[in-house]
């Protein structure tokens, strides 16, 4: 490919992981309270040909809190209530703790990032759709609702080999080579790759992105689109301690 | 970080009873498949319990405790699933192991009839057994051996459950003295020392999955941790000693479950009264004296505890609030393959609507009924292109069987359709679609279509006539009709009772190297939508049509049918070839291509607005992109293979028409099937009522065939 070749939007598997070891570095600096990116190499390849570079990011037990009681005793079980037990702290009221996990896998036939996630009660129990929807900050149910390139859709997540929730990639290369402007292939900042894309696709899903993760980057990339302002901190937990 | 602790805390009674809160538990849905395809791959009906492994960690962040999680590694490893991913890691800080049993039931009613009160009874045994023989010192996590019943319903994909944590119940109750974060209770080169201590504990693949620990402080404030073997040799020397334990729960004012049965452990094992404990939690990934609580605790055993026969008091199953933690979890949508499969087929229409023609109606096309008469080449070819565009309810009529020569031409039949004289087509096509596509609709109905010019049998009127008047309520109960058959006149009596109920019709024909693909205008006498004009024959001879003033008499004029434009009624007889006569020798490309062709136009037809009264288009009178999401609106499409051509042509309704003139349907609709019965024994009938007759005569041998057909665009009538 030469160096003067108009970029294309996609990435190589090789880049794929350079720009995965940055944001790890990168989300570790700005979010050192909330829980971490990590990349898990792959141990069963999925192109036949084992290499390091092989593999997927994750984040896992983001946490959205609500204060409503929970309500999940489904059926009548013969209740034989248990000899009253003084030691047994009993709550009131609890939380409904919703988690959501979050990866980061390379498709190789779009050669971009796909996005899966999946979440949960703090039971297990997986969240639908709607479940989802309703954790979403308003901004964010407005982009998935109107913008063409969200398009959420249930499909089998190629290393977890269970369904998960993705965001379908065929746009994606589009949209990058927009947000990082007609780049040629010379210019082009490939590490700040991954910064870039999830300053998108984490304002679709309600995953906050500090503004700090693009900002101090030292990416020569336009920053169209990167500096708009982060949505969804509400929609998961950014309190750090306590 | 965290806030500065509070020492005024009201929570901080001395002298309480002393209430642990309770362990919660948190199952991924790995576990559940994981557990599924152990049932149906190795366990079967074998209901014996299963040994689990839960994995749980120290409390690690605000406002949340950690639960006991049961992955897909909780399970014993099944030979045949080479799906997981996830490493089980030895000494994996966040993934404490600890030892459970799991009593999965085959039926409901089992699991509710399941003696919980014995099940707990018999772990809390086996943890009053393992204090006793000095089995915790070796291993500790045996003080948080936990149970599960559950009952997976594989049809559903649903699964009930419930969790117990058992706990020795002592009796009086333990005391709650103190309860202070750690940085309160200890001086500021202790906590510094023993947070030391605790990270390099839990750094350390040795010991990370050891939740259950002691803590010795000697004059110099240095801390060091042992594990609970070493108790022996932690008595003697001076040292402060403290009673730690990964602490799960997050509350400042109470202790989490572990400690429960540590303390009678501690107690019954060591004969220790008063236990100084210690709450470790963290932040981070790394140990946080502020969040971590030590407390002082009285404690007394009763002295029955230690005869050998005693049977502890016990309690345990997960509760919220005072309620049972009984859990129905569904997994319908991820475990289904059904579903699966389901939203796998929609995504990839969404994903036409998305970039390509954000206009198109999907669901339109998959809740449209269509109905296929003919289940051979065309009709499987057809059957299989409408499942591509989501088409969901399907009726195959056929009233022949699968024949030794099918299955490489039609594409919905293998071989063992063929054995034993063969499987009826309209059922092996129906049961065969549903095999490629569980979410079909799919009903298979054996019948001859009755023909004109297969002069009935008296014997056999009324069953002819039963036939007839099924064909019609089945158009009627349709929305698309697909004629697919082998013969002309097999077309006759599906045209005509379509053209009566105004449903859209699309007709494919094949000949050897050359198709036909057309779709059939409205009935007479029917208003349009749009303009209230009134849809009607139009008399004259054939008129080649000026581009102009195409679209405007299009929208007035009726489409032709089939049968506009030919001058014989349909008959039994070889004398008048027609393309689908010689179908039996077609080359094999062709079927695919025009059942395509049938399918799209289909898609087309009912994209558009007007649907069955939208005006014909052809190639030429379009300039550039058509005003319809999916283009061009053809009446016919007429291809040969051996140029590799194909062309749109446009004819309009022929007053003379046997099947859908004004006549015709006129005399159907007076005489009903008196008429069909009359059209279907006496040959000449047909022609007679329309005029052909009159026509052929005037016209002396002139007749027209499709092979005649040259000129492009040209109308045909």
């Amino acid at each position: 490919m030469s160096n003067l070749e108009v970029w294309d939007g996609t990435i190589s598997q090789k880049d794929f992981y350079v720009a995965a070891r940055t944001l790890v570095e990168r989300w570790k600096q700005v979010n050192p309270s909330l829980p971490q990116w990590t990349w898990i190499p792959s141990k069963s390849t999925l192109m036949g040909s084992s290499c390091k570079e092989e593999g997927y990011l994750s984040l896992e037990n983001m946490f959205h809190i609500d204060r409503n009681e929970e309500c999940l005793i489904v059926d009548s079980f013969s209740e034989r209530e248990e000899t009253d037990d003084v030691a047994t702290l009993v709550h009131s009221t609890s939380n409904e703790t919703h988690i959501y996990d979050f990866h980061i896998v390379y498709s190789f036939s779009y050669k971009v990032p796909v996005l899966y996630f999946h979440g949960y009660q703090s039971d297990g129990q997986p969240l639908s759709m709607d479940e989802i929807e309703n954790d979403l900050p308003p901004s964010s149910s407005k982009i998935l609702r109107e913008s063409k390139w969200t398009y959420m859709t249930l499909g089998e997540h190629p290393y977890v080999r269970r369904p998960w929730y993705t965001l379908h990639p065929c746009a994606t290369s589009d949209w990058m080579k927009l947000l990082l402007g007609g780049t040629s292939m010379k210019d082009l900042d490939i590490s700040s790759y991954l910064l870039s894309w999830l300053s998108v696709v984490g304002q679709a899903i309600g995953l906050r992105i500090p503004l700090e993760l693009q900002q101090s980057s030292n990416s020569s990339s336009s920053r169209r689109g990167a500096t708009k302002s982060p949505t969804g901190t509400e929609a998961v937990e950014a309190r750090s301690g306590q | 970080m965290a806030s500065s602790p509070s020492p005024s805390s009201p929570s901080l009674n001395s002298g309480s009873v002393l209430q642990f809160d309770r362990f919660q538990s948190l199952v991924d849905v790995g576990f559940w498949h994981r557990l599924s395809s152990l049932k149906l791959d190795t366990l079967g009906i074998d209901q014996s319990p299963i040994t689990l492994v839960g994995f749980f960690a120290p409390h690690s962040r605000a406002q949340v405790s950690n639960h006991l999680t049961l992955l897909s590694e909780s399970l014993p490893t099944a030979p045949i699933d080479h799906a997981s991913s996830i490493e089980t890691n030895l000494g994996n800080r966040n993934r404490c192991p600890v030892p459970g049993i799991l009593y999965n039931t085959n039926t409901l009613e089992e699991f509710k009839e399941l003696d919980r009160d014995n099940l707990l009874q018999i772990e809390a045994n086996k943890i009053l057994e393992d204090i006793r023989l000095g089995k915790v010192e070796e291993d500790s996590t045996l003080l948080l051996r936990f149970l599960v019943i559950s009952y997976a319903d594989l049809k559903t994909w649903s699964f009930r459950y419930l969790f117990a944590f058992p706990a020795l119940v002592i009796d009086p109750p333990a005391t709650l003295m103190s309860l202070q974060p750690a940085t309160q209770m200890l001086t500021a080169e202790e906590a510094e020392s023993l947070s030391a201590a605790c990270n390099e504990w839990r750094s350390s693949s040795l010991t990370a999955g050891i939740p259950f620990f002691i803590v010795s402080i000697n004059s110099d404030s240095q801390a060091t941790l042992r594990p609970l073997k070493d108790w022996e040799s932690c008595q003697g020397d001076q040292n402060k000693l403290l009673f730690g334990f990964y602490d799960p729960c997050h509350l400042k004012t109470n202790p989490g479950w572990p400690l429960r049965n540590f303390l009678t452990f501690i107690c019954l094992r060591w004969k220790l009264q008063k236990v100084r404990f210690f709450c470790y939690r963290e932040r981070l990934g790394l140990a946080n004296l502020d969040v971590s609580l030590i407390g002082d605790a009285l404690i007394s055993i009763p002295t029955d505890f230690t005869e050998p026969q005693y049977i502890p008091k016990v309690v345990g199953w997960e509760r919220i609030g005072n309620r049972l933690a009984l859990r129905c979890i569904s997994l319908a949508e991820s475990m289904d393959p059904q579903r699966l499969a389901a939203s796998a087929a929609d995504l990839n229409l969404k994903l036409m609507t998305w970039r390509a023609v954000p206009s198109l109606n999907i669901d339109v096309l998959q809740t449209a009924k269509c109905l296929l008469l003919g289940v051979g080449t065309l009709g499987c070819q057809v059957a299989r292109t409408l499942l591509g565009w989501g088409v969901r309810k399907l009726t195959l009529v056929d009233s022949g069987r699968v024949s030794m020569s099918n299955p490489v031409r039609q594409s919905l039949y293998t071989f063992d359709d063929c054995l034993n004289g063969g499987r009826l087509k309209a059922e092996a096509a129906a049961r065969n679609l549903k095999a490629i596509f569980p979410a079909m609709e799919t009903e298979g109905i054996v019948m001859a279509i009755p023909m004109p010019g297969h002069p009935i049998p008296a014997q056999e009127t009324a069953s002819v006539l039963e036939d007839c008047k099924h064909l019609q309520a089945l158009i009627a109960s349709h929305d698309v009709v697909f004629l697919l058959t082998d013969t002309r006149e097999s077309r006759w009596l599906p045209t005509l009772f379509c053209s009566h109920e105004n449903k859209i019709l699309i007709n494919a024909a094949l000949g050897f190297d050359s198709y036909l693909v057309m779709r059939h205008g409205a009935g007479p006498n029917v208003s349009t939508p749009d303009n209230n004009l009134e849809c009607r024959d139009d008399g004259t001879a054939a008129v080649l049509m000026n581009e102009l003033s195409l679209k405007d008499v299009g929208a007035k004029r009726r489409l032709g049918c089939y049968f506009c434009s030919d001058v014989v009624a349909p008959i039994d007889s070889t004398s008048n070839r027609t393309l689908d006569q010689q179908c039996t020798v077609t080359r094999p490309g062709l079927a695919p291509i025009a059942a395509s062709l049938a399918v799209e136009l289909m898609a087309n037809i009912l994209n558009h607005p007007d649907r069955i009264y939208a005006p014909g288009e052809i190639a030429s009178s379009i300039t550039g992109n058509s005003a319809q999401p999916l283009g061009l609106m053809p009446h016919q499409i007429r291809g040969t293979i051996s140029l590799f051509s194909q062309m749109t042509l446009l004819g309009y309704s022929s007053s003379s028409c046997t099947a859908c003139s004004e006549t015709v349907l006129s005399e159907f609709r007076n005489r009903g099937m008196d008429f069909v019965l009359q059209a279907i024994n006496h040959p000449t009938y047909l022609e007679d009522l329309t005029g052909l007759t009159e026509l052929k005569q005037a016209a002396g041998s002139f007749e027209l065939d499709w092979d005649d057909e040259t000129d492009d665009d040209a109308e045909i009538q």
